[in-house]
């Protein structure tokens, strides 16, 4: 990061593809220009992405910081940058602030279990910590996905998916709101197949990562299992610009989203009366 | 009284008058709340308060401090009552149709009260207008006394609203003269004086948005400065988009301005352009003969078109 | 070692000269009766017996500020600049302003170079305040219209002269630097004046207020009605954000010269108050209410800045009051958070007084 926390660095878009059957959602694979140092981040981190005349945003980096290539992101096309972003072919430059915020702490999950539910597009993170979990496979217990979408055109990473539902040492549980043709996995919302999958507390830690409506059901879920309050973590979002503690706009009550999160434990939200 | 001396009772003054009115009002259910004005933070300052209960009703007051206007408060209790400004409230479909608003109004405040229902912002039955005479408000921040009143008040021709429920007081004998001589003085001046006076108004506005908001006539839910797609000015302070902001807002409110001054009153580092608005206003009444806030039926000047418009910047 | 000047009105252009030779320097000065902070060159262009209506924070935090320049895909950070920056007839509470500023922008994990540029090795000369308005509260907020606290230099205002007295290291040295020779030590009777000029300041205030517990108090507010009923009285301009010393939100915007790939992006001052402050792009706002937005602004200075770094964001100046175009008042809010916040305390001791007789 150099000195001004303001002045993106320069990467290159090495790789782009649609991810989404509605071509909302591309994902882009970023490497850093010939000049820049490649930076160290953890599972949990996000970078503001800048588009030099249409502004910045705030993504999650979906790439494990074990991928040493590239920087992974996927990127949802809602406003002005989104859409200048989607605009961009293999070999063009953009601009990129990171990494920022903190992270899932997976020094606490060493030797333990982890469980992480994920829901539609908000799986980037998810996607970092998962590789990063089994890429250090030895260092980890149990390692579960519970992961939904609104329809199987909308899940994140398919092929990925597909092939650590191959491997044996992680569970992978998909479901779809609605039943689909060639789908033989479970239907139902995300909750519901938490209730159904019953992860066990044991040992265990939790990441939820979603629209608010899904953490809002899902954490009860965990909560009945077993989970204690502090054994459950989150990432939230707010509308940013600085991205590193100035501007003002992030907070939830004294925490800002940038810089003491965006990742929290259930613990932590629940002091927070600002909440979702 | 005693019994037996025959007095005339001291004459009540306005003040008084209104918080009898305002206690009627809601003792008899003909308003559920009274938006009106109460002493602020010193005595030369007036604040907007919601009276909600007859024993609140001895913190109304009116006099020459109440000089903003009460519409964009007015606005905000009717959107609140309905439950509609914040998620923690419940929506109350039955306040949409029942709730009664009374709201004490002066001249230009009437006025605006008048030009929202044209403009369809503001339902008759919703309201009711309490009507004051107005003498005009003392320039809050740079009188010392009472000698000078803003801008607006000096060349006020409506001292009394136009359309009310009820009124209290007497009515104001409304001044004479050339409302617009302020602007023909200005039109005397070479163009670079002109501008170069705009220059140095505009040189001290930081894009708060309090004229804007002050604004009873200021009501859109996205302001065009808010806007995107497309982005019509930046954001920052600097003059062209300072300038572009101002004159597009004067433009905006042409033909719907009552010169209640709230904007230039509102402004926390002085910047005058109400001359601005003014001229703007007598622009729509020459070629259209349309005066704001006179008439709820008429059809606002700028909202339709007539084939006798003057169309001499085309043809 | 602290010294104290005389510095009679008429050479107070000897401290404009040494201060504009050194620094880029601002001060008070009168556009049209509102008094605002501009750079100045000369001392007569100084207005400083007036209250300032803008804020202070201006010479290190300005309204608008380039981030970076931009040219199609390559960025470069603004230049370095040539000066320090100073400020003169700054009064107390603007003072103060700065080290809570500096404690946003200069501490944490991230330090902001922007602020740094302008604040570090800057020099603050300090106006006490003769004459407090009725809006007046620094007393209420720990500090008051002599307070020397984020002065380098102090003047006290003994009517055809300043006594000028250091602060700080740096106000000393750069007093012996500006007056190495022709130094004028204030009489027996100027300093009687300038501690008078003190009494008097302190008398003109209305006591301060007690606010120590308004932090708990807000802690059992959140669901209150409290903030349905002040937020109808206020407009939701950025009159109050943008005069306030304290108030550092910003936004930022990327500004390209039309038909070009050349622009800048810019930081510029922004409110919590307007209505996309928190709008995200999917359009959800967690403060879609001015109820909500009101609490923020409340919450942020008298909370959670006391969570974050242990001070209050708020020094008493009072603008946010008198220029107000609603006249919205702080100092009743604080009032009503108190006394709110006592209700439910007792109604909480009832309640547990009640479950006592029971058993």
């Amino acid at each position: 990061m150099p000195d001004n926390p303001y002045v993106p660095i320069p990467v290159r878009v090495q790789n782009v593809r649609i991810e989404s059957d509605d071509r909302t959602l591309r994902t882009f694979d970023l490497a850093f220009g010939d000049d820049s140092e490649p930076f160290e981040y953890l599972p949990g981190q996000f970078c503001q992405l800048s588009i030099l005349g249409k502004g910045e945003a705030a993504f999650g980096i979906a790439s494990s910081p074990t991928e040493r290539e590239s920087l992974r992101f996927t990127v949802n096309r809602v406003g002005t940058v989104t859409t200048a972003l989607h605009y961009l072919k293999e070999g063009e430059e953009l601009g990129l602030r990171g990494p920022l915020g903190n992270h899932y702490p997976v020094e606490k999950f060493k030797g333990q279990n982890v469980v992480l539910v994920g829901g539609g597009f908000a799986f980037t993170t998810l996607r970092s910590l998962a590789a990063y979990l089994l890429a250090n496979r030895s260092d980890y217990g149990d390692i579960t996905v519970i992961y939904g979408a609104r329809r199987p055109g909308l899940l994140l990473y398919r092929n990925e998916l597909a092939e650590w539902e191959k491997r044996g040492d992680v569970k992978v549980h998909l479901t779809i709101d609605e039943p689909a043709a060639g789908w033989d996995k479970a239907v139902g919302f995300v909750p519901a197949l938490a209730e159904k999958v019953r992860p066990s507390p044991k040992d265990a830690w939790a990441v939820v990562c979603g629209p608010p409506v899904m953490i809002k059901y899902t954490m009860p879920v965990l909560l009945d299992l077993g989970f204690a309050q502090d054994r459950i973590y989150t990432s939230l979002e707010r509308r940013m610009k600085c991205g590193v503690g100035k501007c003002g706009r992030c907070n939830i009550g004294p925490k800002y989203v940038c810089t003491d999160g965006p990742v929290f434990s259930y613990a932590e939200l629940a002091s927070l009366p600002e909440g979702f | 009284m005693k019994a037996g001396k025959s007095q005339t009772p001291s004459p009540k003054s306005q003040a008084e008058q209104l918080r009898e009115t305002a206690r009627m009002l809601l003792k008899e259910e003909k308003a559920d709340l009274v938006v009106g004005y109460e002493r602020g933070s010193s005595k030369r300052r007036a604040r907007p308060v919601v009276i909600r209960d007859e024993k609140d009703v001895d913190r109304l007051i009116f006099d020459n401090t109440c000089g903003p206007s009460l519409v964009p408060f007015l606005r905000k209790t009717l959107r609140a009552a309905k439950g509609r400004d914040s998620k923690s409230q419940t929506p109350n479909p039955k306040a949409e149709t029942s709730l009664r608003v009374a709201v004490v109004a002066k001249g230009c405040d009437g006025r605006a009260l008048v030009q929202q229902v044209a403009e369809g912002q503001l339902k008759r039955d919703q309201v009711v207008i309490v009507g004051v005479g107005c003498n005009g408000m003392r320039d809050s921040r740079r009188a010392s006394s009472d000698e000078k009143r803003d801008a607006s008040c000096e060349r006020c021709r409506y001292p009394n609203p136009p359309v009310y429920d009820v009124f209290v007081g007497e009515p104001v004998e409304v001044g004479t003269g050339d409302e617009f001589a302020g602007v023909a003085e200005f039109e005397k001046l070479a163009s670079a004086d002109r501008w170069a006076w705009f220059e140095r108004e505009l040189a001290k506005c930081i894009r708060c948005y309090a004229c804007r908001n002050a604004c009873p006539m200021c009501y859109c839910e996205e302001c065009f400065v808010d806007q995107t797609k497309p982005l019509w000015l930046g954001k920052s302070a600097e003059r062209p988009d300072t300038t572009l902001f101002h004159l597009v807002r004067a433009l905006h409110t042409a033909g719907r301005c009552v010169d209640c001054g709230a904007c230039e009153r509102a402004c926390p580092l002085g910047v005058r352009l109400g001359l601005l608005n003014k001229r703007l206003e007598q622009e729509v009444r020459e070629r259209f003969g349309y005066t704001a806030g006179l008439s709820m039926e008429a059809t606002p000047a700028l909202a339709t078109y007539s084939e006798e418009d003057k169309q001499e910047f085309i043809l | 070692m602290s010294s104290s000047l005389r510095i009679a009105k008429p050479d107070l252009d000897q401290l404009v000269s040494a201060l504009t030779s050194r620094y880029q320097l601002f001060g008070p000065v009168d556009v049209d009766g509102v008094t605002v902070l501009r750079e100045v060159k000369s001392a007569d262009e100084l207005a400083l017996g007036a209250a300032l209506d803008g804020p202070v924070k201006a010479a290190f935090f300005p309204q608008t500020e380039t981030l970076l320049t931009y040219d199609g895909t390559t960025s470069e950070a603004p230049p370095g600049r040539d000066k320090p920056t100073a400020v003169i007839g700054v009064r107390p509470c603007d003072a103060r302003s700065l080290l809570l500023l500096d404690k946003v922008f200069g501490t944490g994990k991230y330090r902001d170079p922007l602020w740094q540029r302008r604040h570090d090795d800057s020099l603050v000369i300090g106006l006490g305040c003769s004459a407090p308005l009725e809006t007046c509260f620094c007393n209420s907020m720990g500090s008051g219209p002599f307070d020397a606290e984020g002065s380098d230099i102090m003047l006290t205002d003994i009517g055809d002269a300043f006594v000028a007295e250091s602060c700080t290291d740096k106000g000393e040295r750069f007093l012996k630097t500006a007056y190495k020779s022709q130094v004028q030590r204030p009489s027996q009777a100027d300093l009687d004046k300038a501690g008078q000029a003190r009494s008097k300041a302190l008398a003109a205030l209305a006591p301060a207020a007690d606010y120590s517990g308004v932090k708990t108090a807000l802690a059992k507010l959140w669901e209150s009605a409290l903030w349905d009923e002040i937020a109808l009285g206020c407009l939701s301009c950025g009159a109050c954000a943008y005069l306030c010393p304290t108030c550092h939100c910003f936004d930022v915007q990327d500004e390209t010269a039309p038909g070009t790939q050349q622009g800048r992006r810019v930081r510029i001052w922004d409110t919590c108050q307007a209505s996309l402050f928190t709008k995200e792009a999917s359009g959800h706002n967690p403060r879609p209410g001015s109820k909500e937005r009101m609490r923020q602004r409340v919450m942020h200075k008298f909370s959670y800045f006391v969570d974050n770094f242990g001070e209050t964001a708020c020094v008493g100046c009072g603008r946010c009051i008198r220029l107000c175009p609603a006249d919205f008042d702080v100092r009743q809010v604080l009032e009503r958070v108190k006394a709110e916040g006592r209700r439910t305390k007792d109604e909480e001791r009832g309640t547990k007084k009640d479950v006592r007789h029971a058993g």
